[in-house]
């Protein structure tokens, strides 16, 4: 048997070097089935999902989120935090152009990030601890009214995209808004990977290769790899998938987890399922009284607690995400910047459950309201799923099915029990989703009116720490303080599910969400 | 041809039917819970940009003051701007429009293609096995939900034997009506079921009554009393039936246009509501009454030309 070692060491070795030889490959295009259609492709005034996404392809920002979630240089090749926290400077690269030959300038960043900082637009408050931004040739500097552990990140993020002051300005429109979708509806001048080559609104859109994108690949010349890729809208599931198996498109995206299994063994396609920070999680209404003025029992945290233990995620996991999914640690995803949760939250665990009903009073039964998007299966299944594992500790668990915005106007009102919810991060920094989900200043704790003095004091703290390691010690424990108080029902993560054709490679989903067509290619 | 009289008279009903789908459409989707405010951005902003929001949409007067804008602006043709799509509501539905109105007309033009014949067949070979099949195959037709259909026709038309695209518009009019046809055959089964029992239905009626009875003893020919005393009598009701299902079927081109993924107005309805997106949705709703009230006249006046009687009343 030795002898053959080398022999098939050797086939090993010589089979990876055809693989590489055979890697890529430039030219062509690929098409996209999406669920929704883009409006207005701008990083400022963007607000939807099927907006957000694109933005990257569009607008390079002047640092990018590494494969790994650290924060990597972009069209600035370097960055510097001042000692005292208070300024963060840049150096642009040098030569860099947008994609109609004009130069990307330092007048080009100051006229970005102040449009970026407009405090009406849906982002503005990310930028909110920026005093000036002022350009000397290629140095850029921000100067902050307090120090911000967040701006990296926040440079990072599709509202920070850099766009051509001289373009944008042409554009009509008689305020920012009106010329920003005046600005994409006319083939913007663009600074990322791609550029608009054409669009019929709510049906398809092309993007061309931008042959001034700063960024090499592999073989040394400029991204993308890939000519073009045409986006074709089709909001229904079924016939996204129908499309991609008759071979018209190359890429589905949103595939529920019913048909992964199914898509999996398609030999014609590789089904992807990207990580993800989207988390699905059940906001639990924790004041004292109802809306309505009666007592609310999930104000006392043993209760909370309990219907957290009797809640079986692995099973959940099972029947909602096909087994795609992972049970919570944290408040936030696993894949999130200074996450901490070293194993899964509340293991099912139903004896525990009953024994701390009794130590609250509540075991002589509990009737308690469960809001669901109604349409949905994955809530509907939930929903039996949760009053079967319940019931058995006198919980009498009733439905309420209501629509997407009815469901976050209960949640604002505080007019609900336990509802649904998801959520997916957009910046590369933990500060979003922690500020979402427990700073009761921000939105009430995601609506459920928990308010804990110290989470609160811990997060305010956090968000001018200057010192990384301090940084990561606040949010280990503010996330050890958010599980002990359980104002949700932390049930999974879920991963993107993209369903691609065999012949094309290296599309990702980021964590974000964010479509990469950068690094794409075709094999012939 | 109906006197000028009635059609001014017909025309000045549409007036008030009017006004009330303004009232009606502004209340309804203002007692809808949520807003657009809340519905934007899956939900992630702040309280305070909620109060903003809600502060530059107007969101934040009174009722009346609001419905008084509303309708100032509907009458003097602006028709706001649409919160999801950021561009004027006018320029969103028209951009939309043609689509729908092409599928429209081609599933009404397949389904009178298909149930005429058909119908006449059946009437004319009544209670044999031709008429049971037809009927039979109809009734399933009619008893399927029209997005199941939809989904059979491209699962078994499209993504196997590849002779359809799956879903999609098409650049040129021929581009539309292979694109079409699917969407196009799906509504149309189900309309032409409808048209085929009740066209059938009449056709036997009418062939039994006294007057065509009497036209057959008179000695005029098998072809003069088809067409002059049978088929005129018995497409009464069957014009009137098709231009309430032409109302029926421009709601259901928000399943159609979601199943096949078409640009029109239904789809953008339905995005609509889920968006909360009041100017568009009164814009929208205002321009379905438009056309449900444009093929009702039509049907009213094709009714008068073939029924004398009613052009009186």
């Amino acid at each position: 048997m030795k002898r053959f070692l080398p022999l098939l060491l050797g086939a090993a070795l010589g089979f990876g070097a055809a693989t590489s030889a055979l890697a890529i490959e430039r030219g062509g295009s690929m098409t996209f089935a999406r669920y929704d259609d883009s409006t207005v492709i701008d990083p400022v005034w963007a607000d939807r999902n099927p907006d957000l996404w694109m933005i990257t392809s569009l607008y390079e920002t002047l640092l990018r989120n590494g494969a790994d979630g650290a924060i990597e240089p972009g069209l600035a090749e370097s960055y510097a935090v001042a000692g005292d926290g208070k300024s963060i400077s840049l150096k642009l690269r040098d030569g860099l152009k947008f994609s109609d030959g004009s130069a990307i300038t330092g007048d080009d960043v100051v006229f970005s990030l102040d449009r970026a900082r407009n405090p009406d637009g849906p982002w503005g408050g990310l930028l909110g601890s920026v005093e000036k931004v002022t350009a000397e040739g290629g140095k850029v500097t921000l100067s902050l009214k307090q120090p911000d552990p967040t701006i990296p990140s926040i440079l990072a993020t599709f509202n920070t995209g850099i766009v051509s002051k001289a373009a944008f300005e042409k554009a009509s429109g008689s305020n920012d808004q009106e010329k920003a979708k005046a600005y994409f509806d006319n083939n913007p001048v663009t600074s990322g990977p791609f550029t608009m080559k054409s669009r019929v609104a709510g049906s398809s859109m092309s993007f061309a290769r931008n042959p001034n994108y700063w960024r090499a690949g592999e073989d040394g010349k400029s991204l993308p790899y890939l000519d073009g890729v045409d986006f074709v809208v089709i909001p229904d599931d079924a016939t996204r998938i129908l499309k991609l198996q008759a071979g018209e498109v190359d890429v589905a995206e949103f595939i529920p987890f019913a048909r992964v299994g199914e898509l999996s063994g398609d030999a014609s396609l590789k089904m992807e399922l990207f990580p993800s920070t989207r988390i699905i999680y059940a906001p639990i209404n924790t004041r004292d009284t109802r809306k309505d003025g009666s007592k609310n029992p999930l104000a006392d945290l043993k209760v909370r607690q309990a219907l957290n233990y009797a809640t079986d995620k692995n099973m959940l996991i099972k029947l909602v995400t096909f087994d795609t999914g992972k049970p919570m640690t944290s408040l936030m995803s696993a894949a999130t910047q200074l996450h901490y949760g070293p194993e899964p939250l509340y293991p099912y665990n139903p004896e525990k459950a009953k024994q701390l009903l009794a130590e609250a009073g509540a075991d002589g039964g509990l009737d308690i309201t469960f809001t669901t998007l109604a349409g949905s299966a994955d809530d509907a299944t939930l929903f039996t799923a949760l009053q079967q594992m319940w019931a058995p500790l006198g919980v009498n668990l009733k439905v309420e099915q209501v629509d997407n915005p009815t469901r976050g106007a209960k949640n604002r009102n505080g007019e609900f029990d336990i509802h649904t919810y998801g959520w997916a991060n957009d910046v590369n920094d933990p500060a979003q989703v922690t500020g979402w989900l427990g700073y009761y200043k921000q939105r009430q704790a995601v609506g459920t009116g928990w308010n804990n003095q110290e989470f609160n004091t811990l997060f305010e703290a956090s968000n001018s720490e200057v010192d990384p390691a301090k940084r990561k010690d606040e949010y280990k424990r503010m996330q050890e303080i958010y599980a002990a108080e359980a104002p949700l029902l932390f049930l999974y993560e879920t991963p993107f599910a993209v369903a691609v054709s065999k012949s094309l490679e290296n599309y990702v989903q980021t964590p974000l969400g964010a479509n990469d067509f950068s690094e794409a290619w075709r094999a012939k | 041809m109906p006197s000028l009289s009635y059609l001014v008279a017909r025309l000045l009903q549409i007036i008030p039917t009017f006004l009330l789908v303004m009232v009606f459409i502004f209340l309804l989707v203002r007692m809808l819970p949520g807003d657009p405010a809340i519905a934007m951005a899956e939900a992630k902003a702040t309280d305070a940009q909620v109060v903003q929001i809600r502060r530059n949409l107007g969101l934040d007067q009174p009722l009346p003051v609001q419905f008084m804008v509303f309708v100032k602006n509907t009458l003097s043709g602006d028709l706001g701007r649409s919160i999801m799509m950021k561009a004027p509501v006018s320029e969103v539905i028209l951009s939309r429009l043609p689509t729908t109105i092409f599928l429209s007309l081609y599933a009404v033009a397949l389904a009178v293609l298909l149930a005429g014949p058909l119908a006449f067949l059946a009437a004319m070979r009544a209670n044999t096995t031709t008429d049971v099949v037809i009927r039979g195959v109809f009734q399933v037709g009619l008893s399927m939900p029209v997005f199941y259909i939809g989904l059979v026709l491209l699962t078994v038309l499209a993504a196997q034997l590849r002779w359809f695209p799956v879903g999609g518009y098409g650049t040129t009019f021929l581009g539309n009506l292979h694109h079409l046809m699917l969407p196009a055959l799906s509504v149309a089964l189900y309309t032409s079921a409808i048209i085929v029992r009740n066209l059938r239905a009449s056709l036997i009626e009418v062939l039994d009554a006294d007057y065509v009875q009497f036209a057959r003893a008179k000695g005029l020919t098998p072809r003069i009393v088809m067409t002059r005393h049978v088929l005129r009598n018995a497409l009464v009701s069957t014009v009137t039936l098709l231009g309430l299902s032409i109302g029926n079927l421009m709601s259901g081109t928000l399943v159609t246009e979601t199943v096949f993924a078409i640009p029109g107005v239904g789809r953008l309805m339905l995005e609509a509501i889920f968006a909360r997106d009041y100017p568009l949705i009164q814009g929208l709703t205002l321009t379905f009454a438009v056309m449900v009230s444009v093929v009702f006249l039509l049907t009213d006046v094709v009714q008068s030309l073939l029924d004398p009687r009613l052009r009186k009343s």
